[in-house]
């Protein structure tokens, strides 16, 4: 039991010793694979997930990308109609290797929690794309699991929204996640438990959780997935803390982004524009 | 040595306190500089993010940052405005431009987009009844309408039952051609055009795809993007054709065939023997030095890519002298044509420090 | 079996290709060698949740990982005799339709399980399929990799090869995945053995103490393989051999071949190699045996052909052309003028082609060393 031994209430540290207000250590890196639209690689503590983004671009043609469950475009807008629609179609397929947890598992092809995630990825991202710019064109998100430690959605859309950066799709803001949970289970009916912050896979087994994506630092939310029950009177706490870490991450994020902008500046492969501080009016 | 493996290039972290332990992921064809450099700048670059706040220094723009609230500015490509407001928002990762008073971030990669009057290379991918769609590498598939080629022979006349039938005598799928954006639609899709002499299909030689359009690296739209070229070591005239989609076309120059042309011909007879080789597949024979000089031609194409320099003519003319130059300095001579790996990192080098 | 994706060439590419692919020397696309392979990045150790990992980047941006996990399994007794109890020098061959011992056969293949994953195919694709196939029946071909996973006569370790594909596959992804397979089984450690004979297995918790499951040692006394196989894409255009062809040398190749080799360590071989241990400095003489070799489709047979200009009715020519002289017209091979190629391998073409893979100091040599160099931190 992660929390329910006493040295928490002693030292309020949780297993791996981080208080209940901190992120594990993300590492993110973009341009990862240069032949690629747009690529990304991400690590929330143990998580790891990689990102490719193909187009926008014809669709159909790369029809082949779309859900490796066969048959089902993961979400989007368009129906199953054949009709064009008036923005891009945003397909997500994610594929869980069979080494990312700790026992070897083979995910099922058509595996339910997939297609969900799928779904909730491909929403997320088409709330803040830029879609209707693309019109008769497809956004083709591929990702892939290596190893998971908790926080997996989170990951993904994290992966997902610094890939469409790296691949200049426009946007609104970046789309950023994170989990939220409380230190005692629903069973123990505690109201005063604390929420946690960013919960790892151990956590995430036998304590109420929550995920959720905020559209940049501010408090529209994006994507809400709570799948563990919890009392109501918690749940308004744990979501104003995972707002809180959606702004981190989302910092985290965008510091990369800066990095790797700033570094093709200074190597000359971008040329400078101009400086925000001298628009003078003419 | 036939194999080279290469451990990947250590990533330096530049940001926040995570000092940088297991992982040490590729970063891809980066043109990374020399490691101890990259910490310095690093350090630099957080100094500048500490005091600039915004990243300032450098002027990259992300998603959702506030370029400026003026009213006075109207927003073009990669920005929106915030509904209910009059800030203009940066919708892509890039550096901002400003023309009078428009204001536009150009991202730092994106695929290419189509503008009136761009010479592109493109890729017939679909034949449909009364026109064919283009691959040009852009977001939408452009589109070749029966009525913009030229007739062989030089012929004008309405296009009939029978041109529409013989449609894939003119061009087939796979077939390479050079265009002109004539127009584009409401949606951003290109149409195109191959009114002119100078386009059509494209035969003897070899294409290649630079990827990274849009800001990064890749073909810039310059003064030229046809020339000829005369090569070295007996290598005879090659044309070059840097599509601004960024798909280049390298061949042998194509002549008029002789047995076309009439030797008292007035300057009709020369348009209709030259269109009339427009749409042949049929290469010329090619010798074997042509085809060397081809391969080093490409090969310093790729060079300048992957090493993030620019793709103009100029570039291009400078990095083939030296690349020739390389070859003679070099073990084998003018039969050394590989340029890729550390060879391209020599020749980008040896480029940029002129 | 055409696994090979079709890429999209004019046939006046095609025939340049070809014409530059004919002379002698080749002349590649990229200026290589026929020999030289493109650099390519190279990590091990990437996922420290398993027992070994490798990720392989190729020039052309594919990249592919592989992760290696084992778990202790009881090892099934068949027909009373009990698993593992004769040993067959040499190893048992393939579990198809060879006749063998009891048990040991159907160990063999079991304990090991490969499974390849392509962004965009279904894994029951065809071309998953035999990719999959082609990399496990490698492994398993000399029958003494399963030898290595064996615990005690109640247990064994079964062995998950997971092979990822990270891009989309824009060139056949064969050699891509059998250099990274390669390199994550180099990589591999089990934990160490602490039980002794057919109790409950325990192993020591300590991983720096875990071994590899290909030993580094230059001891040759063990009679296995000391290096898993590889699997090399080789084509040939004419008389030319090529190595490591890009996607638009193989479209316009006469004929491909997946090549499987590995260290043969037989004790016929490695007296017959002349290897001196003590000797330091000279590099062990390997010895290679051809596991397999498969052909593979190439692209080219599906292009259409290219219309020479006497036959263009946009050239000039009269449409009104008759049926037979059309016939005859394609018949005949007219230079400038793409074909898609027919017919088979040449068999002297074949022979020259293993010889080069085969021979000491050649492609297998170098690739084998290349690869050994990689640090397996």
């Amino acid at each position: 039991m992660p929390l329910d031994t006493s040295a928490y209430s002693l030292a309020l540290l949780r297993v791996d010793g981080r208080r209940w207000n901190e992120l594990r250590r993300i590492h993110a890196q973009i341009r990862t694979q240069a032949a690629a639209d747009g690529s990304s690689y991400l690590e929330i503590g143990h998580t790891k997930v990689m990102c490719v983004v193909t187009g926008p671009s014809e669709p159909g043609s790369r029809r082949g990308a779309i859900g490796s469950t066969g048959g089902g475009v993961g979400g989007g807008a368009v129906g199953g109609g054949a009709a064009q629609s008036k923005g891009a179609e945003v397909a997500v397929s994610i594929v869980i290797a069979g080494f990312s947890s700790v026992d070897r598992k083979r995910t099922a092809r058509g595996d339910k929690r997939i297609l969900e995630l799928q779904s909730t990825i491909s929403n997320a991202l088409a709330a803040s794309l830029h879609t209707h710019l693309f019109p008769h064109s497809a956004i083709n998100i591929s990702l892939h699991v290596l190893s998971q430690d908790g926080s997996l959605l989170a990951a993904l859309i994290n992966a997902a929204t610094l890939a469409c950066v790296d691949a200049g799709i426009p946007m609104t803001d970046y789309v950023a996640a994170c989990t939220a949970g409380s230190t005692s289970t629903y069973a123990a009916n505690d109201e005063a438990a604390d929420p946690l912050l960013d919960l790892n896979h151990q956590e995430e087994q036998e304590l109420p959780g929550l995920t959720v994506a905020t559209l940049g630092g501010s408090d529209r939310v994006a994507v809400l997935v709570c799948e563990s029950r919890v009392q109501v009177s918690r749940l308004e706490g744990m979501l104003a803390v995972g707002v809180d870490g959606c702004k981190q991450v989302r910092e985290i994020l965008d510091r990369v982004v800066r990095e790797k902008g700033r570094r093709m500046v200074q190597e000359g492969t971008v040329e400078k524009g101009v400086g925000l501080n001298d628009m003078d009016v003419d | 040595m036939p194999v080279t493996i290469l451990a990947p290039k250590a990533v330096r972290v530049g940001y926040g306190a995570n000092p940088d332990h297991s992982d040490s992921e590729d970063s891809g064809s980066d043109p990374e500089g020399d490691v101890s450099m990259g910490l310095k700048r690093a350090a630099a670059g957080r100094k500048a993010a500490a005091s600039g706040g915004s990243g300032s220094k450098y002027e990259i723009v992300t998603p959702g940052e506030v370029i400026t609230d003026d009213p006075q500015w109207m927003r073009g490509h990669g920005t929106y405005v915030a509904p209910a407001t009059t800030s203009i928002i940066s919708s892509v990762a890039g550096t901002v431009t400003r023309t009078n008073k428009l204001l536009s971030v150009r991202p730092l990669r994106a695929r290419y987009t189509p503008e009136v009057g761009d010479l592109v290379v493109g890729r017939i991918v679909e034949v449909q009844a009364k026109r064919w769609r283009v691959d040009v590498g852009s977001t939408q598939l452009a589109s070749l309408p029966l009525s913009a080629i030229n007739l062989p022979g030089g012929i004008l006349r309405k296009r009939t039952e029978t041109d529409e039938l013989q449609i894939r005598t003119f061009f087939a799928e796979g077939d390479l051609l050079v265009a002109e954006v004539q127009q584009l639609f409401a949606d951003g899709g290109a149409v195109l055009h191959t009114r002119s002499l100078k386009y059509g299909k494209l035969r003897n030689g070899v294409f290649v795809a630079v990827s990274g359009m849009g800001g990064g690296g890749g073909v810039v739209r310059s003064r030229r993007q046809v020339w000829t070229l005369e090569s070295a070591n007996g290598g005879g005239p090659v044309d070059i054709v840097l599509g601004v989609n960024g798909y280049v076309w390298i061949s042998k120059h194509v002549e008029t065939p002789e047995g076309l042309v009439d030797k008292t011909s007035g300057i009709t007879n020369i348009e209709e023997s030259v269109s009339a080789t427009m749409y042949s597949s049929q290469n010329d024979r090619i010798g074997p030095e042509t085809m060397r000089e081809i391969g080093r031609i490409r090969g310093v194409v790729t060079a300048l890519v992957d090493n993030g320099l620019r793709v103009d003519e100029d570039m291009v003319m400078r990095g083939y002298h030296e690349a020739v130059e390389m070859a003679m300095t070099s073990g084998e001579g003018p039969e050394d044509i590989y340029l890729g790996g550390e060879r391209g990192e020599q020749l980008a080098a040896a480029l940029t420090a002129v | 079996m055409a696994s090979t994706q079709h890429v999209l060439l004019s046939p006046a590419e095609l025939a340049y290709l070809h014409a530059a692919l004919s002379l002698t020397p080749p002349i590649r696309p990229d200026g290589r060698a026929p020999a030289q392979f493109r650099p390519l990045v190279a990590e091990t150790g990437i996922l420290p949740g398993t027992n070994g990992s490798a990720r392989i980047c190729f020039a052309d941006g594919t990249e592919a990982i592989v992760g290696v996990k084992a778990e202790v399994e009881r090892t099934r007794l068949v027909d009373g005799a009990t698993a593992g109890t004769e040993w067959k020098e040499g190893g048992s061959a393939r579990g198809e339709g060879e006749d063998d011992d009891g048990g040991d056969k159907a160990g063999d293949s079991d304990w090991v399980e490969l499974t390849v994953e392509i962004p965009g195919y279904r894994d029951d694709d065809a071309g998953t399929a035999f990719l999959a196939a082609m990399l496990s029946e490698a492994l398993l071909a000399d029958g003494a990799f399963a030898k290595r996973l064996w615990i005690n006569r109640r247990f064994h370790w079964k062995l998950y090869l997971d092979v990822l594909l990270i891009s989309p596959p824009l060139s056949y992804p064969l050699p891509l995945l059998s250099l990274t397979t390669h390199l994550a089984l180099l990589a591999t450690r089990l934990p160490r053995l602490k039980s002794e004979g057919d109790e409950d297995p325990f192993f020591d918790d300590d991983w720096a103490a875990a071994r590899h499951l290909f030993p580094r040692s230059s001891s040759s006394t063990t009679k296995e393989s000391a290096r898993p196989p590889v699997t090399l894409l080789v084509m040939a255009v004419g008389n030319n051999i090529i190595f490591d062809p890009a996607k638009e040398e193989l479209a316009v190749a006469d004929v491909a071949l997946a090549v499987s080799v590995a260290e043969d360590t037989t004790a016929a071989a490695t007296t017959a190699a002349t290897m001196d241990l003590d000797d330091a400095a000279a590099p062990a003489a390997r010895s290679l045996r051809l596991l397999s070799i498969r052909t593979i489709d190439p692209p080219s047979r599906l292009t259409p052909p290219g219309v020479p200009n006497a036959a263009n009715s946009a050239y000039g020519a009269t449409t009104a052309q008759k049926q037979p002289e059309a016939r005859t017209a394609e018949a005949e091979a007219v230079e400038g003028v793409w074909r898609a190629p027919r017919g088979g391998a040449k068999p002297l073409v074949m022979a020259a082609l293993v010889q080069k893979v085969l021979e000491k100091g050649g492609v297998a040599d170098e690739i084998l060393d290349a690869l050994d160099a990689v640090d397996l931190g």
